[in-house]
């Protein structure tokens, strides 16, 4: 079993301590998932004094069921009850435990595309070029452990994706995800099983423990001290479940990394950034719609690695496809039916069955408020345009899978649900399926406080310092200019060490920077 | 904010316990019955959901239990007073409804019901689907591996790091039994 290397005093639950809290340190991050950890260890390895505040609480691998509803109750945000409101609700994935939403992705890692660097380095962010962080994208490659899957892991839902796509000529990428010999458990949602995944609990939590840091959770951050104007640090609510407790820390500068939901949503209860007029603007979500196939051999995705390859095809129209194999508990909600019928499907069909999806780069933008009573609306509308793409990309992939020898395609579009050959492609190109009539999800959030080289077009300048806050950085996918058209958590974690440096250089160096170790496994 | 002790109670439980009974899978060899069990599995997840979420189910039942009839030209009896196939049928023509709105109602609890349902270990095992055995064995592989890397160099990333000497590309996906009873009928042939 991987163990995290790190003294048993680093992560403090509330167990641990008594009454209400007081702490003083250099830098309060508040959250510890992609952006969150990043900077945590970045700031604590350069000699500061870093406390991380997770509101939830910390699972390890053993604590990863085969349950789903109740690891959605444990590790997701509002139980997994997370849906964006528009033309058609959008499902969205977003955690709340120590690790953040890298404990529950598919581990795909990507660099920023290089034509998004070059848009951002013409918007005035020259920092974000390709070049300035090539060495953060190195070290976080290395960090968690980016890498092709052991070979023989990837499982027969990934080989029928790559002999499509080989059979009609198509361009494939070999994913990378951050693993250390993911052997196929195919339960990346929940929880990776084994420990193979090296999300932040893996990686950069690891670092920060040895450079002396520590998380609390439980602790559910509600105000951003100001004095004068400048952050000097947080309060809040200790969620601890016997009475109510609350926490102040003081610190020199504010990290909020919260997500692309929350941390807008944690600026708009405090009020702050609203004389830049972007906060909670500017919402991307990079969505994806469901396809799945019928082969007439097993594909048993009980076995096999989520996501292999990815096609790349068509990425210049902002099309990716990519399989993306799911337990049994998902792949059943892929269906557009319940009871008896999903039941016989299942039963006769369950082996057989291959999952991918399509991703599309997202024209339209949506928006995050806080309603009264602190609700939080999170408001996304699919347009037309993305729509034309969706469809495109539905088509595609089925064509891929009909190539790769499937019997019937099954679509999340309504009026179109099974596909059995060309002539359905064909019929769904001349009828095409409505946004209200598609399903969607995602789990690529961002861009809701956005970076800007100038005040006035976003919520941070380059140094990932609010513009109208001193003292209040953000580092998390809510910073993102724009969207970025792939799997996001290698661009969250860059920006948070390009940030993190930048945090470091302000408050000056604290001496010899701590010792560095780096987990076992 | 969230109710803790939420429940479902009255004419809401009686619309859910009806929605579930006509969700969960059912087959004819398949003996035991998941409606309550399942119902207990939504509410405590019910539980972890905020309270404007809670009241939103609430309200997508109810709507259900009063609507489903009118919406369908079904009639006005409720979903929970009708028998289990008139009730499954009802659900049917809702999910089949040209308002996106009043389609996605039943879909949206029910993607939480097959959830519920078909994650756990009497239907995998009915399924013959051995997930809990496969993540017990998989862990146990991925310990080896890793104790065997402790003893040699790990190479720079995209390098994948591979199951040598353990496990080869062609059984890398096999049960430990199954890579066991392959070698001994070689050895043996």
């Amino acid at each position: 079993m991987t163990r995290m290397t790190y003294g048993s005093d680093a992560i403090i639950e509330p167990h641990h301590t008594r009454g209400d809290v007081f702490l003083t340190c250099d830098v309060v991050v508040v959250g510890s998932g992609a952006g969150g950890s990043t900077v945590a260890a970045t700031l604590a390895e350069a000699g500061h004094d870093v406390v991380v505040l997770e509101e939830g609480g910390h699972y390890r691998t053993e604590d990863y069921t085969a349950n789903i509803p109740e690891m959605l109750g444990s590790i997701m945000r509002d139980g997994g009850a997370t849906v964006t409101l528009g033309r058609s609700p959008v499902p969205y994935l977003e955690a709340k435990c120590v690790g953040g939403t890298t404990v529950v992705n598919g581990g795909m890692c990507w660099r920023t595309p290089e034509k998004i660097l070059d848009e951002w380095a013409e918007r005035g962010l020259t920092d974000l070029s390709a070049k300035a962080l090539d060495p953060h994208f190195t070290e976080v490659e290395e960090t968690i452990n980016a890498r092709h899957q052991d070979p023989g892991s990837e499982g027969a839902g990934n080989d029928r994706f790559y002999a499509g796509a080989t059979a009609l000529g198509w361009k494939l990428s070999k994913n990378r995800r951050n693993q250390k010999h993911c052997v196929g458990s195919n339960d990346c949602v929940t929880g990776c099983p084994s420990g193979a995944k090296q999300s932040t609990l893996y990686s950069w939590l690891p670092r920060f423990f040895a450079a002396g840091g520590r998380v609390h959770t439980h602790m559910r951050v509600e105000k951003v001290l100001l004095r004068g104007g400048k952050a000097v640090g947080v309060r809040g609510t200790l969620l601890d479940p016997y009475r109510t407790r609350k926490f102040v820390v003081r610190a020199k500068a504010v990290v909020i990394a919260c997500g692309a939901v929350q941390t807008p949503l944690l600026l708009q209860r405090n009020k702050l950034g609203r004389e830049s007029g972007h906060v909670g603007d500017h919402f991307t979500i990079h969505p994806n719609v469901k396809v799945a196939a019928l082969f007439d051999e097993p594909v048993d995705l009980l076995r096999g690695a989520h996501q292999a390859w990815q096609c790349t095809e068509f990425i210049d129209e902002g099309i990716l496809l990519a399989p993306g194999a799911i337990p049994l508990g998902f792949m059943s909600a892929v269906f557009p039916t319940f009871g008896a019928r999903l039941a016989e499907k299942l039963r006769r069909d369950h082996r057989y069955i291959a999952t991918g999806g399509v991703l599309v780069d997202d024209y339209a933008e949506g928006h995050i408020r806080t309603l009264p009573f602190g609700i939080p609306l999170v408001r996304y509308d699919v347009t037309d345009v993305d729509q034309q793409k969706f469809v495109k990309a539905a088509a595609k992939l089925a064509e891929l899978y009909f190539a790769a020898g499937a019997r019937e395609v099954y679509t999340a579009f309504h009026h179109h649900g099974v596909l059995r050959g060309p002539d359905d492609i064909r019929r769904m190109y001349d009828h095409p399926p409505r946004v209200e009539d598609t399903e969607y999800f995602t789990a690529h959030l961002m861009g809701t406080c956005r970076m800007s080289a100038r005040k006035g077009e976003g919520v941070v300048d380059p140094t990932g310092q609010m513009w109208d806050v001193p003292g209040v950085y953000l580092a998390d996918a809510s910073v993102m200019p724009g969207t970025i058209g792939v799997n996001p958590q290698v661009t969250i974690m860059a920006l948070a060490r390009l940030i993190a440096e930048r945090i470091s250089d302000r408050l000056g160096q604290r001496g010899e920077a701590r010792v560095v170790g780096r987990s076992a496994a | 904010m969230m109710l803790q002790n939420f429940t479902l109670k009255g004419r809401r439980r009686r619309a859910a316990r009806a929605l579930i009974a006509a969700m969960v899978p059912r087959w004819p060899d398949f003996e035991r019955e998941l409606t309550d069990e399942v119902l207990d599995a939504i509410e405590t997840l019910m539980r972890q959901m905020p309270l404007h979420n809670q009241i939103a189910i609430s309200g997508i039942l109810l709507a259900l239990e009063y609507g489903s009839g009118p919406a369908t030209l079904d009639g006005v009896r409720p979903l929970s007073s009708l028998d289990l196939d008139a009730a499954v049928e009802r659900l049917e023509r809702i999910g089949d409804h040209p308002i996106a709105p009043v389609r996605m109602m039943p879909m949206l609890l029910g993607t939480l019901i097959s959830f519920s349902a078909y994650s756990r270990r009497d239907v995998e095992d009915f399924l013959e689907l051995p997930r809990r055995r496969w993540r017990a064995d998989r862990r146990r592989l991925r310990e080896r591996l890793v104790t065997i890397d402790a003893g040699r160099p790990t190479p720079r990333t995209p390098t994948p790091l591979g199951g040598d000497p353990l496990v080869t590309p062609d059984d890398y996906l096999q049960f430990d039994d199954e890579r066991a009873q392959a070698a001994a009928t070689n050895a043996a042939g």
